[in-house]
């Protein structure tokens, strides 16, 4: 039971690359992103109902910028509340301004940003690093007394990118120390710097297999906080590969070399690192000294 | 003063009197100009440690307390020992986390004499245990700066050069008792590359300055328990820029993979763990667990030297652990508020800019508050905001 006075944020980060989602409205008609946003909002809704103190924050990730859909800068000041209202169904109006919020953010995300560039890949790293100042800031604006228990949960869709592994990286680290559990919830392909980052964090990792029961799935799996999940019987803990990749091949090695000064990893030892530039010290095998036969006189 | 020819002379500013700088207020308190002391060697510490410079990545660090009777003075609470060690087990916490290759030693010095508390391992659980057992220890005597030296250098001058040697010496005592003429041994330790600092708990020792200074480490004495607890975090915890002469090399090191079975699992074999060689109190039986890629000898934790073939075990999330002493977030622009000529909001984390100040990422030019900036230069050493200019390219 928690107390009274702790107070638990859930952070949800929606990946909504449209490109993903694009030709999965052409693969699958059924589960599109409204859809997919219907659940996240069911999600949202008995995460807030749950307890009176539960805070709520929802991030949008896309290819160009990631975007909160809830709280919203937009509709901060009290005299928009009044347009929010509820309607009239007798929903928690908490609730109800919540909902309307995030679609009223996500159709203006989805329609006002043009796809520039070539990168197509979600900016999952930067999404994750914003949900941590964010957490970062509501802590520090707690009344005395009051403890807060945070977690993100991260709903991906697309494949991973592999020039964000370093920011991912200090973006786990720095969850880890405030000890922030990162959860996810895997739509589609498997992603290896998610598995990590919920190995390193201690949350869970869950690939789905229907996309369809996304509301389910995020209810019966993702809803209970750290306590409770102790006591139900949840999805085993995926096999995280903790190999490392080779920087000439990018193939998986189990013995490597280390360079000392910028710790890159080879696979074969050789005698400049291609990161730094570094000229490295090879080990000459030692020179055995011939010993002196004394010649017997014949 | 001719044994001294590294003081600098007077026209180039080193000679001035120090004292002069210190200026009381109305109510003969120094507090303020001590304060502002400090705060400008923190600023210029953050913006020297942005640069190209190389680091000592590896670091095999050998930590000397000092256990003689001038640590059961109470000045620091409840005594120096249990302040000293209380900081110390902070310090290891921090100090692998940063360094994650790393490897830490304790040195005990009293009574003359200096003995190993903690052999250099990289395993901080091991250290944390040792310390708390080292808060009973009995303060008396006096130290002996020389043997926790010797102690301290048998070991070190084995370990291969690509590696840094550190010793960190925190006395507390104004006196030492030594069996051999200390200045030879400043000089051992500086043909062997060992980097010696001292941290002082009572008042400056000129041995002390000359070993620091000669070593090419620092030397600072505490002014209470927040200052050294600020020397040992922000100073001692950041890899030190190598030394030009360490040598450079390919360091062999295995990745094993964690296999985690359950019960289970039909092919499920319990195996021991080589932790059973430290005489720890594990059974050591147990079903997952890491398998050396040369030798299938079986660990229960990363990072480790294999005992049977001598590999170094780590595992790919502790390298990237270190990148962000290679790959340095510079320092963001202070700028007044005034300057917007809106209210705006915080890139990352959404809240109204209130404060004096803001601050300005200078690749990606978005505004940060004042929270923001210190939670990302002190944890999250990445910019949110840069991340999507990267890909906008």
């Amino acid at each position: 039971m928690a107390s009274e006075e702790e107070i638990s944020l859930l952070v949800i980060v929606v990946d909504v690359n449209p490109i993903w989602w694009g030709q999965q409205a052409q693969r699958e008609p059924q589960f599109t992103l409204s859809k997919c946003m219907d659940a996240v909002m069911v999600m949202a809704n008995s995460h807030v109902a749950m307890n009176r103190s539960n805070k709520l924050a929802v991030i949008a990730s896309h290819c160009q910028d990631s975007h909160f859909l809830y709280p919203s800068t937009n509709h901060r000041t009290g005299d928009n509340a009044d347009d929010v209202c509820s309607g009239g169904d007798g929903k928690y109006e908490l609730l109800s301004v919540a909902n309307n919020v995030m679609a009223e953010e996500i159709r203006t995300l989805m329609s006002k940003i043009e796809v520039k560039g070539s990168s197509t890949d979600t900016l999952l790293a930067g999404s994750l690093a914003k949900a941590l100042c964010y957490i970062n800031r509501v802590s520090k604006e707690l009344e005395a007394g009051q403890e807060i228990k945070s977690r993100i949960l991260v709903i991906k869709a697309a494949d991973d990118c592999a020039l964000q592994y370093m920011h991912f990286m200090n973006v786990i680290f720095a969850a880890q120390k405030q000890n922030i559990l990162m959860d996810a919830c895997v739509l589609e392909s498997d992603s290896g710097l998610l598995q990590q980052a919920c190995d390193i964090t201690g949350g869970l990792y869950l690939k789905i297999p229907q996309k369809l029961a996304l509301a389910q799935y995020l209810l019966w799996v993702f809803l209970p906080d750290a306590e409770q999940r102790s006591q139900l019987v949840l999805p085993p803990p995926a096999h995280v590969d903790y190999r490392a990749a080779c920087f000439c091949h990018r193939n998986l090695i189990e013995i490597g070399y280390v360079c000392s000064v910028c710790l890159s990893i080879f696979c074969n030892f050789s005698p400049i690192c291609t990161t730094c530039e570094t000229a490295f010290k090879i080990q000459l095998p030692q020179m055995v000294k011939g010993k002196k036969k004394k010649l017997k006189a014949s | 003063m001719e044994d001294e020819p590294e003081r600098a002379k007077r026209w180039e500013g080193g000679y001035e009197r120090t004292w002069e700088v210190l200026k009381e207020d109305e109510s003969g308190s120094l507090k303020a100009s001590v304060e502002e002391i400090l705060f400008q060697s923190k600023r210029e510490r953050l913006i020297k440690s942005c640069g190209q410079v190389r680091l000592g990545m590896m670091r095999h660090l050998f930590v000397v307390i000092d256990c003689s009777r001038s640590m059961e003075d109470q000045d620091l609470k409840p005594n120096r020992l249990t302040a000293t060690v209380k900081l110390m087990e902070a310090f290891i916490d921090e100090y692998f986390d940063q360094n994650p290759i790393s490897q830490v030693g304790i040195i005990i010095t009293k009574n003359k004499r200096a003995e190993k508390l903690t052999d250099l391992a990289g395993n901080p659980k091991k250290h944390i245990a040792a310390l708390k057992k080292a808060v009973d220890t009995v303060c008396l005597g006096e130290p002996s700066l020389y043997n926790s030296l010797n102690l301290a250098l048998q070991t070190l001058k084995h370990m291969p050069g690509h590696t840094s040697r550190e010793i960190l010496i925190i006395l507390s005592s104004l006196t030492t008792c030594d069996p051999a003429n200390i200045y030879e041994m400043i000089q051992t330790l500086k043909s062997l590359k060992v980097r010696v600092s001292v941290i002082g708990l009572s008042a400056e020792v000129r041995v002390c300055t000359m070993l620091t200074r000669e070593t090419g480490g620092s030397y600072h004495v505490i002014l209470d328990e927040s200052h050294f607890k600020e020397l040992l975090l922000m100073l001692h915890v950041k890899p030190p820029p190598a030394s030009s002469s360490s040598e450079c090399s390919l360091i062999r090191m295995g990745f094993p993979q964690h296999t985690c079975s359950s019960l289970t699992d039909q092919d499920a074999k319990p195996s021991f763990s080589m932790a059973l060689l430290d005489g720890s109190n594990d059974p050591g039986l147990s079903l997952g667990g890491y398998f050396c890629p040369q030798c299938h000898s079986k660990y229960m934790e990363l990072p480790v030297e294999c005992k049977v073939c001598g590999l170094t075990l780590v595992s790919a999330p502790h390298l990237a652990r270190a990148f962000h002493h290679l790959f340095p977030l510079g320092v963001f622009i202070e700028s007044p508020l005034e300057k917007l000529q809106e209210s705006r909001f915080c890139s990352s984390c959404q809240g109204e800019l209130k404060d004096k100040s803001m601050f300005t990422c200078p690749s990606c030019h978005s505004i940060f508050c004042v929270e923001c900036n210190d939670f990302i230069h002190d944890s999250l050493h990445c910019c949110p905001c840069c991340v999507h200019s990267q890909n906008t390219a």
